[in-house]
């Protein structure tokens, strides 16, 4: 696995195509760019498949939430797979409210998350 | 209501009636008290009287007391009257009164107020302490007086209290019936000076008269208004009133009845000035009034040669001196009251009473300032002033313009009092039993009511027969809502629309400009038009659209774009009117909906103050931005946990929490920056209230949101919102001037988010 630092606090690695980007305690505005900022880079760097780890996130804004929409889009423009591991209960309510769920798979931890993202790789396309 | 002295020092002066004996103005009299307190020192205080109300015992009441407390404030009070014909001789009068009162004040003796004095007598009786500065005064006096300059005079007397030296007490100065002031002939205009005077700081002071004509006094003598408070003098209330009656009558020896006296009140509808003036004339006359005829046959009798008759000719003396111009005078104003229309423009007063367009104004101020006409300076209006006023009028139409035999016209007078007396007891009783709808509708004030009330189909399917606590306890489980507006203004429809007259009395038919959630926007205005319709039974649909079809038409005439019609009646509507109501989106209650309505209006706190000092309540103040959300939803969440909220409410508080503080932050333009919190803890709830200053979002007030409308990051910004109203049981915006205020409950018993 590679270690990966953005140089702005926000902690990454990734693992072979797959780039782990971990959420802080609050996502927020601040926090929810730095997280978009990152995952762009690591799709820039040829990331195939993103996994946002939240098991720190304690609290989500609706800023913060539209931030992951965006990075939602993002990803899907370069073809890329998401999935956000280790979400709270209040989270994924929270999410499930605001039609974030319709776009992303949810996984239980980051194990599952990176498995969810080869089992993706190993499907078929269905045009 | 008795205003009675608490000091046994209390001694009567100038009062005309002991204390117990003043009633009804308790707090009109404190006030004035208050006036004479060290931090009112070099203001004014305008007391502003609606006509006949009475002022002069409340002055004088006043003067007493204040002479009892012996503090440094000398009382000094003055009433202009009819007696001065000129303002030298009334500023002189003043001069002498000044110094008469001054001087019992500082020798503590009462008498010499009363006392008849020349002003050499008064020298010899101040205190030595005082004698230097009075003897100086009296000879500037003395040689202003034989000089030519009127108006140097006039101020010097005026502005004698000024020279008390300092430390031999500090002045109040109250005049009475400034309205008198207008009418002095002379080079001088007495009232302008007054305000001259004494309205540009330096004195204390207290003038009283007639409403219309101080304010109108005050700006022309270009006041320092900073310097100037304002008091406004009514009529009693039918309980002073009555209690007023009752004082007067045994003090003059009267015996009265019961239901007399309750005609008196509502005859003269409340007038301290004419109650007492017609009590005084049943003594005089020795009469006993016990019943309606006894009552209207003196009543008549006064109005033909008593006080009122005196009251009223000199006022149109005043009004108009000449005597042909009088006669005329009487015929137009009678002929306006009773006419179709009574508002006429003031080129058509002006041939009708063949007077130049400056004897007219000069006519018609008159008039306005007493309160006889409205006039707007185009069109003036004549329906106006008191019963007694308008008997008057009929009188002297009938016996000086038609000149009709006198017998005729005082029998035709008692007829038609004592036929009126029954009508109008009945309309009072009717009144007094019935909740008032423009006290109701005055205090709209964006409370929650339940949307039942508005409904009368719905109400008399639901709670038609139910007992009482049932009906309440019932409503308290309702869960449609309707946020009542805010009312800005209220009027009776008559003062839109004179022709309203013939179809409702005054105060049962109502327009009302009110703005929805308190916000003061175009889109937030609507005219509420009211009526509480006259019907022993439901109302059936053709008088339902009747009432409808003359509201809307009201609102079309007025140009009101948005207005919701109200219809009320005793015993409801049949089922056809509560459609065709209910079709054309107008509400309609019973007079049981209103009375519900209007207790839990009365119930309902409006903006409730905060207490800091409560127990159950936590205030605090962040400043925006550095994510200082999560101080205000960790204060949240440590108060929630105080109360019984599962973990999961807890989280669901403090999103919301977060989200209301972000809303603030993004939306307001905050001058302050500040972000101001208010956490109360109720039995079974916690309300949280987030507010800021600054700007109104216009996305706030709607429960509309974005979210699914667009995938535009920006466009998902406004989220906040319906997060927050997902998130806790009842939101709300309440009303505040500047920024915005949302209040947030959670309840305990909630299971879900």
């Amino acid at each position: 696995m590679d270690k990966a630092t953005s140089g702005s606090l926000v902690r990454s690695h990734c693992v072979g195509t797959t780039a782990v980007v971990y959420a802080s305690d609050y996502l927020n505005k601040l926090t929810g760019e730095k997280i978009e900022r990152e995952c762009r880079r690591q799709l820039d760097c040829g990331c195939r498949a993103l996994v946002i780890d939240f098991s720190d996130t304690k609290l989500v804004n609706s800023i913060g939430v539209s931030i992951l929409l965006g990075i939602i889009d993002v990803a899907e423009k370069s073809g890329a797979r998401i999935v956000f591991s280790e979400v709270n209960n209040q989270t994924v309510q929270l999410f499930e409210m605001l039609g974030l769920t319709r776009h992303v798979a949810l996984a239980k931890d980051e194990r599952e998350a990176l498995h969810t993202i080869s089992g993706f790789e190993t499907s078929p396309t269905v045009n | 209501m008795s205003t009675g002295s608490s000091s046994e020092n209390f001694r009567r002066v100038l009062g005309r009636v002991a204390p117990p004996d003043f009633v009804g103005r308790t707090d009109e009299l404190q006030r004035i008290m208050a006036h004479a307190e060290p931090t009112n020192a070099g203001r004014g205080l305008l007391l502003l009287m609606e006509p006949s109300a009475g002022v002069s015992e409340l002055l004088r009441q006043a003067y007493d007391r204040i002479f009892s407390q012996r503090t440094e404030v000398i009382p000094i009070y003055f009433a202009f009257t009819r007696n001065e014909t000129t303002a030298v001789s009334a500023a002189i009068e003043f001069l002498n009164t000044f110094l008469q009162q001054y001087i019992a004040y500082r020798r503590d003796e009462p008498s010499v107020s009363h006392a008849t004095l020349t002003l050499q007598e008064l020298l010899e009786l101040a205190l030595p302490a005082d004698h230097e500065w009075i003897e100086q005064l009296v000879d500037s006096y003395t040689r202003l007086r034989f000089s030519n300059d009127d108006k140097a005079l006039v101020r010097f007397c005026l502005g004698a209290p000024q020279r008390i030296p300092p430390g031999r007490g500090r002045a109040l100065i109250m005049l009475d019936g400034a309205q008198l002031a207008e009418y002095l002939n002379g080079t001088v205009v007495l009232g302008s000076e007054v305000l001259r005077v004494f309205g540009r700081g330096g004195f204390t002071f207290v003038l009283a008269g007639l409403r219309r004509q101080i304010l109108e006094a005050a700006h022309d003598a270009e006041c320092n208004f900073e310097l100037l408070d304002m008091l406004r003098l009514r009529q009693l209330d039918a309980k002073d009133a009555t209690l007023l009656i009752e004082h007067v009558a045994q003090r003059q020896q009267v015996t009265t009845s019961e239901a007399a006296r309750d005609l008196l009140v509502q005859q003269f509808a409340g007038s301290p000035f004419f109650i007492s003036i017609f009590l005084q004339a049943a003594r005089e006359k020795r009469v006993a009034l016990n019943s309606y005829l006894d009552c209207e046959r003196l009543y008549v009798d006064e109005l033909f040669g008593g006080h009122l008759h005196r009251h009223f000719a000199d006022l149109v003396e005043e009004i108009s001196p000449r005597l042909e111009a009088r006669h005329l005078l009487i015929r137009l104003l009678w002929e306006a009251a009773v006419g179709e229309d009574q508002i006429s423009s003031f080129e058509v007063w002006r041939k009708r009473l063949h007077m130049s367009t400056g004897e007219l104004e000069e006519v018609l101020h008159r008039l306005h300032v007493h309160e006889f006409v409205n006039w707007d300076g185009t069109t003036v209006e004549a329906a106006t002033g008191p019963q007694a006023w308008k008997d008057y009028l009929k009188i002297r139409y009938r016996l000086d313009v038609l000149g009709e035999p006198r017998a005729l016209v005082v029998a035709d007078a008692l007829a038609d009092a004592l036929k009126r007396a029954p009508h109008t007891m009945a309309r009072h009783y009717k009144q007094s039993a019935r909740v008032s709808l423009r006290e109701l509708v005055s205090a709209f004030n964006c409370q929650r009511v339940p949307s039942v009330l508005f409904d009368y189909g719905s109400f008399s399917r639901k709670y038609k027969g139910l007992e009482p606590d049932r009906v309440n306890s019932d409503l308290d489980a309702e869960t449609e809502f309707f946020k009542l507006p805010q009312t800005v203004h209220l009027a009776s429809c008559v003062a839109f629309n004179s022709d309203m007259r013939q179809v409702c009395e005054d105060e049962r038919c109502l327009v009302a400009h009110t703005f929805e959630e308190g916000t003061y926007s175009d889109a937030q205005e609507v005219v509420w038009l009211i009526a509480d319709v006259e019907s022993k039974l439901e109302v059936d649909i053709e008088e339902a659209r009747v009432w409808y079809e003359r509201l809307e038409s009201l609102a079309a005439s007025l140009s009101f774009s948005r207005f919701q019609v109200w219809l009320i009646a005793n015993e409801g509507f049949s089922d056809e009117a509560g459609s065709l109501l209910s079709r054309r989106k107008a509400f309609a209650s019973s007079r049981q909906q209103l009375e519900l309505l209007a207790s839990r209006i009365s119930e309902t706190p409006v903006n409730p103050v905060v207490h800091s000092g409560e127990a159950n309540e936590f205030l605090m103040v962040v400043p925006m931005g550095e994510d200082n959300e999560l101080i205000a939803a960790n204060t949240a969440e440590q108060i929630a946990k105080r109360l019984t909220f599962r973990p999961e409410a807890i989280n669901q508080i403090k999103t919301a929490v977060v989200e209301a503080c972000i809303n603030a932050f993004e939306h307001s333009f905050s001058p302050d920056r500040k972000i101001y919190q208010r956490f109360r803890v109720e039995s079974d709830r916690l309300v949280v209230t987030i507010s800021s200053r600054g700007v109104v979002p216009t996305n706030l007030n709607g429960a509309s949101s974005r979210p699914d409308t667009s995938e535009a990051a920006e466009e998902r910004r406004g989220w906040g919102l319906k997060l927050i109203r997902t998130l806790m049981d009842e939101v709300e915006f309440e009303r505040v001037d500047e920024g915005t205020s949302l209040r947030m409950t959670k309840y305990i018993r909630d299971t879900s988010s």
